[in-house]
């Protein structure tokens, strides 16, 4: 019986492969275990073998062809047999995705069939599938890559069975500076430190934010000359209004700009966005154990002084260690200021689900033309970050535009 | 010299007629009062109560298996219980004239012989010797237990008794301070210094042994002589045929020398019961009628055989008295078919469907105990009182005694949840014995002089030289190094002694023993019939008795024909007797090639497979020495494999090749042949030299730098080099000659597996021998593993080498086809 066979599919992201050599044509005998063809993906090669005997009876795609995964390319079976309804592109030479593509999948009702699923194998199939999907890394190549530091799964394979082996992890750090430096010995050259639980989801949050999400950050600035003159008043008399610092006047401001841009004060949700009618904020607080961020809930029903008054507090309650976690959700941007750092830009990572975070920065002196004369100014800077996925760059931009335009005016802001 | 024995063929093909003696059947017929003149009245009563113990042992034990309690002491005993109920009186008879210094191997259904041994020894020791046995004894453990019970100072020969009992029934029941501290069981109970040497759970598996025994009595000149009690079922066996035909061999009295010269002191004693198991021996499984038939096919002497009345104890000692007389004239060895009947079934759980209860009743109504009492009675010798009173004092002591045995605290068993390993310390005695006597070793010239020593000396002692191989015939060789060794001990050690087949004057079939014949006398060096399972068992019995030896298969091929020596009996006695007995036995098994299916397989995984032994295969003339000088030290069995295909090799890798003087390789420790860094190959054998071709092409061809581990030993095996060497190089492959599945490859590749997961860029993998016959020495390419293969399995499973094409399959669909098809 004539059996196809399939372009396998090499991790969850692949969605097709590139035929790279065909090391048997047509009317070649194949036993078990011959190498059939190679093919490639963006990231590495592989071979695939035959796994049942008999003749190569038809060849649908040719070296340097792309093909879709789980699609047919060839059919092994007896002399005489007739491959040709196993050609995904019917005897019209069309691949399923490409079908798929010309009937647009039509309004309820439509009564075209949806496309066919490609050609599936129907032995050991489900394990096949599993076995395909797996990375197959030698132990000793494992540890060398945690040793060094590298991602094996950039490795190309070169062991038996598509297995990466040592000298693919190897190959894999020549290329980072420094591999060839002798192995560092632990307890002369460094130590290691297991992370605390607080690092470790700090570690895997941020690393899921970055690897899951399409982040774009836009970098800006504005005059803070009235924000400064208007703080050094407050400061003359703080038995009066309390301290009021940068951040609370930023937080003050971006809690009514942002109601203008519901996209990023959103939570994204695979295919959904969830657009929040509340303005809750999270500030980013440094503590001892990490990186704290505690929600200002309802910020933009807040007067500035009441926005200090409770950042100071949550602040406090972070750095203690005493912040009620129910404190530290439901905000749907953040805030996180990293100028009394003296940090003059930077790509602030965001807090997943949120779509947006808003990196504060460091006050510079610059000058600008006005009327034909330079001005010295101080300018905050501001760099904004935001999902990719849930907005484009445009509306984006609106919104640092008009975040600035409200600092640089922010007493009309107080007065609204 | 056998030469000396002229084969004449006129004598050969002259007509003329065999012609047999008569052998006696049950010709003893006095009656007691005849025999008065030569017993005191308390021998004759003695031996009634000797009966009657062992009957109450008995009796206590089936009714305990049966019903579980005795005299409302409940016990569950789940163990074995082969009982002798019927067989008293051939068991005491036979003791009666015995003590400490006969030597007893008994059977499975052994327990009164064990008594009745234990019993006369008794009564013939001093109260002193008794007492210096019992406290010297697991350092007085389980005199302990006895005296521990009895506040005032008993009677010493009673307390004696005690612990015989005691120590009997302890063991029966698996208590630490059973007589092997529970290892050996009912089927295996024993006690030396009475001179009860093991019994055998194997049927006629005492046979070979006990001739070892004898060859130990002889050979080292000690007192008294050694009974293998067997039951007629054993006459089916083998193995027993090849103890009695070896036994009797011509030369001990045609070519073995001076005091040497005569017969062995030993007697294979069928305890006839006219059953094996269920078979009847006389009439269904075998042809004999009479089984002392069988003694007239030995030999001219026709081994002394006749049959005796073992119902009646007075005709079994006086059969013993005339038999003892024959051995000590050096005349043996003697055969005695002892009738006899056992009144129960083979075990409880056997209901005797195979004879009829008429049968047994007509057995029971000549019962010993009631015949003999009725004869003590007749000849006023006891009163029923007497009778009585003794009846009292055995349940007395039988009630006592289990009381004790049953005790947790009392009799505790090996607490292997404090001591996990505690068996485990039993399997080898890794003792260092440079000589098991202090008497001067028997040799013809002094060592100097050896001719093949001098032949030795003239030969260049490494196997390169001045960056050239050394010539086969100038080069120091492998078998001089086992050579070397050997010659060394024999002259240290007074009781080594080697045989098998074509040792002497052939100089075994390799030539590794050419030179030892004009060095040693008969007796410690001979040749045997082609008896493997004998030559192995011998071995086993000289060694258990005291003394050292070097037995040897001509080919690893034979190990079959001595299965249960190998398996059960030289692997399993020091740790069955919890470590009472030593096993200074080297078995030389040698590997062919050439020569086809049955004569050149490498069965290195059958031997390892079983615990106790210890495995060796050297393959550098440097190792065999010193590994034979370390087998030789120790006190273990040590199955010491060669190759033939390197006998003649020479020593490429010692620097300075192999030393003239003593040194020795400890067992155990494999050792680095060739120093590399990107791929460990772990070699068993002579694939040693073939794993260095390929360690020469995977580095000129593909600048694979291969490290070679030469195991030397398989058990036991230090795996930390190769643990090592596979942390450098991450990749290991495994070869040697024999069949790979089911291979001691496999196991070492799995526990490599396991122990070097994190440091393995790929699985180890074994290259071995195909599962096939060994074909044509022609075709032995395609069987054995070649260099090719080493780098075919590194380019399919470990590295893949550009541009080689491999030759033979290492594909992982192959293999599973291959083990589809079960090859």
């Amino acid at each position: 019986m004539a059996t196809p066979v399939v372009m396998p599919k090499q991790g969850q992201s692949v969605e097709s492969c590139l035929i790279t050599k065909w090391y048997k044509k047509p009317g070649d005998r194949v036993r078990k275990g011959d190498l059939l063809f190679s093919y490639e993906t963006d990231k590495a090669s592989f071979e695939e073998e035959a796994e049942t005997e008999g003749v190569l009876l038809a060849v649908f795609f040719s070296e340097g062809e792309e093909v879709p995964v789980m699609t047919t390319v060839g059919v092994i079976g007896e002399e005489g047999e007739d491959a040709a309804e196993f050609d995904p592109r019917g005897r019209d030479g069309k691949t399923p995705a490409e079908e798929g593509k010309e009937t647009t999948p039509g309004t309820a009702g439509d009564a075209s069939p949806p496309p066919e699923a490609p050609e599936q194998r129907s032995i050991g199939d489900k394990q096949g599938e599993r076995e395909e999907e797996r990375i197959k890394i030698s132990p000793r190549a494992r540890n060398l890559a945690a040793q060094r530091g590298v991602d094996y799964r950039r490795a190309t394979p070169t062991g038996p069975q598509g297995r990466i082996i040592a000298r693919d992890i190897a190959a894999l750090s020549v290329e980072l500076p420094g591999a060839e430096a002798p192995p560092l010995q632990a307890g002369g050259d460094f130590e290691e430190v297991e992370f605390s639980s607080a690092r470790k989801l700090i570690a895997r949050r941020m690393h899921a934010s970055l690897s899951e999400s399409a982040q774009v950050t836009l970098h800006t600035s504005f005059d803070a000359s009235s924000l400064i003159a208007l703080r050094k008043e407050i400061k003359k008399d703080p038995e009066r209004l309390g301290h009021i610092t940068f951040t609370d006047m930023i937080v003050y401001a971006v809690a009514r700009t942002i109601r203008n841009y519901p996209e990023l004060n959103a939570h994204i949700l695979g295919d959904k966005l969830r657009l929040f009618r509340r303005v809750h904020l999270g500030v980013a607080v440094d503590t001892e154990r990490g990186l704290l961020v505690p929600t200002l809930f309802d910020a933009d029903r807040k007067t500035l002084v009441e926005t200090a008054v409770e950042l100071k507090r949550l602040a406090k309650e972070c750095r203690e260690g005493t912040i009620n976690p129910d404190y530290l959700t439901g905000a749907g941007f953040t805030i996180t200021n990293l100028g009394a750092l003296g940090i003059e830009s930077f790509t602030p990572v965001i807090n997943p689900p949120q779509t947006g975070i808003l990196g504060v920065n460091a006050i510079t002196w610059r000058i600008k033309e006005d009327k034909g004369e330079y001005l010295h100014y101080p300018a905050m800077g501001l760099s904004l970050t935001f999902d990719h996925r849930a907005l484009d760059g445009a509306p984006a931009a609106r919104f640092l535009q008009e975040l600035k335009e409200n600092l640089e005016k922010f007493i009309f802001l107080l007065c609204k | 010299m056998a030469k000396a024995l002229f084969i004449d063929p006129k004598e050969a093909r002259k007509s003329g007629e065999i012609t047999f003696t008569n052998i006696p059947v049950n010709k003893y017929q006095k009656s007691l009062k005849e025999e008065q003149e030569r017993f005191s009245r308390d021998d004759l009563f003695r031996i009634y109560r000797d009966m009657a113990i062992i009957r109450e042992f008995e009796n206590m034990l089936y009714v305990i298996k049966t019903t579980g309690e005795y005299h409302g002491i409940k016990y569950d005993y789940p163990g074995p219980a082969h009982l002798s109920i019927g067989q008293e009186a051939a068991a005491v008879g036979q003791a009666y004239l015995l003590d400490k210094d006969d030597y007893i191997f008994g059977s499975h259904r052994s327990h009164g012989e064990i008594l009745a041994k234990g019993l006369s020894a008794i009564e013939k020791m001093s109260p002193q010797d008794l007492y210096g046995i019992m406290e010297k004894y697991f350092d007085g453990e389980i005199l302990k237990v006895i005296e521990g019970q009895n506040k005032r100072k008993a009677n010493i020969k009673e307390t004696a008794v005690k612990f015989l009992l005691y120590g009997t029934l302890a063991e029966i029941f698996g208590r630490r301070t059973g007589f092997q501290r529970g290892l050996g069981g009912s089927m295996h109970v024993f006690f030396t210094p009475f001179g009860i040497y093991p019994n055998n759970a194997i049927v006629g598996g005492s046979a070979g042994i006990a001739l070892g025994a004898a060859l130990n009595k002889k050979i080292n000149r000690k007192k008294g002589i050694v009974i293998a009690n067997i039951g007629d079922g054993a006459l089916g066996c083998g193995p027993v045929w090849e103890a009695m035909n070896m036994a009797a061999m011509g030369q001990f009295w045609k070519l073995w020398e001076g005091e040497y010269r005569g017969g062995l002191p030993l007697i294979f004693n069928f305890f006839n019961n006219h059953y094996g198991m269920g078979g009847q021996t006389a009439g269904e499984t075998m042809g004999f009628e009479m089984l002392a038939r069988v003694g007239a096919g030995i030999n001219p002497e026709q081994m002394h055989v006749e049959r005796v009345d073992g119902f009646n104890p007075l005709a079994v000692i006086d059969a013993m008295r005339r038999k003892i007389e024959i051995l000590e004239e050096k005349k043996g060895p003697v055969l005695l078919d002892v009738v006899t009947y056992r009144f129960v079934g083979h075990s409880p759980s056997d209901a005797s469907t195979y004879r009829t209860k008429e049968e047994i009743q007509a057995w029971q109504e000549q019962d010993p105990l009631l015949t003999y009492k009725e004869e003590l009675l007749q000849a006023g010798l006891a009163t029923e009182d007497d009778f009585r009173e003794t009846h009292e004092y055995i349940r007395e002591l039988l009630d006592e005694i289990l009381r004790l045995a049953v005790d947790e605290k009392i009799s505790p068993r090996f607490d292997l949840e404090k001591n996990p390993n505690l068996i485990g310390e039993y399997m080898f005695s890794n003792e260092r014995v440079e000589k098991f006597d202090d008497r001067p070793c028997e040799v013809l010239i002094p060592k100097e002089e050896n001719p093949r020593l001098q032949q030795i000396k003239r030969k260049i002692r490494t196997g390169i030289k001045d960056g050239q191989p050394v010539a086969k015939s100038k080069t120091y060789q492998l078998r001089d190094g086992i050579f070397e060794a050997l010659l060394d001990k024999f002259y240290t050690d007074p009781t080594l002694i080697a045989f098998g087949e074509d040792n002497r004057d052939w100089g075994g079939a390799f030539a590794v023993y050419r030179g030892l014949t004009e060095a040693l006398p008969y007796h410690r060096l001979f040749n045997t019939p082609i008896s493997e399972a004998a030559i192995v068992a011998s071995g086993v019995g000289y060694a258990m008795t005291g003394g050292r030896v070097v037995v040897e298969l001509m080919y690893t091929d034979f190990l079959g024909r001595a299965g249960d020596e190998v398996f059960n009996q030289l692997a399993k006695w020091q740790a069955m007797s919890a470590g009472q007995l030593k096993m200074p036995v080297i078995l030389r098994v040698s590997v062919g090639s050439k020569y086809g299916a049955q004569h050149s397989q490498d069965w290195t995984s059958l031997v390892a497979h079983i615990p106790g032994l210890k495995v060796v295969f050297p393959a550098t003339p440097y190792d065999a020495k010193g590994l034979m000088n370390s087998a030789l030290m120790g006190t273990d069995p040590v199955i010491f494999f060669e190759s033939q295909r390197i006998y003649d090799i020479g020593e490429m890798f010692h620097p300075g090749g192999v030393p003239e003087g003593y040194y020795e390789v400890p067992i155990g420790e494999p050792d680095c042949k060739r120093e590399g860094k990107d791929l460990t190959i772990l070699t068993v054998g002579a694939t040693l030299y073939r794993a260095l071709e390929a360690a020469e092409i995977l580095e000129k061809r593909y600048g694979i730098e291969a490290e070679i581990i030469d195991a030397r030993s398989l058990v036991p095996f230090n795996y930390q080099p190769v643990l090592d060497s596979v942390a450098k190089t991450g990749r290991i492959i495994l070869t040697g000659d024999a069949c790979e599945r089911g291979s001691f490859l496999k196991e070492m590749a799995q526990t490599i597996s396991e122990l070097a997961f994190d440091y393995l860029d790929a699985p180890p993998v074994v290259v071995g021998a195909r599962n096939w016959i060994v074909p044509a020495h022609e075709l032995e390419r395609y069987f054995f593993p070649q260099p090719e293969w080493i780098i075919d399995a590194v380019h399919e499973r470990i590295l893949p080498l550009s541009g080689h094409t491999p030759a033979t399959d290492f594909s992982l669909s192959g293999q599973i086809a291959r083990n589809r098809m079960g090859v």
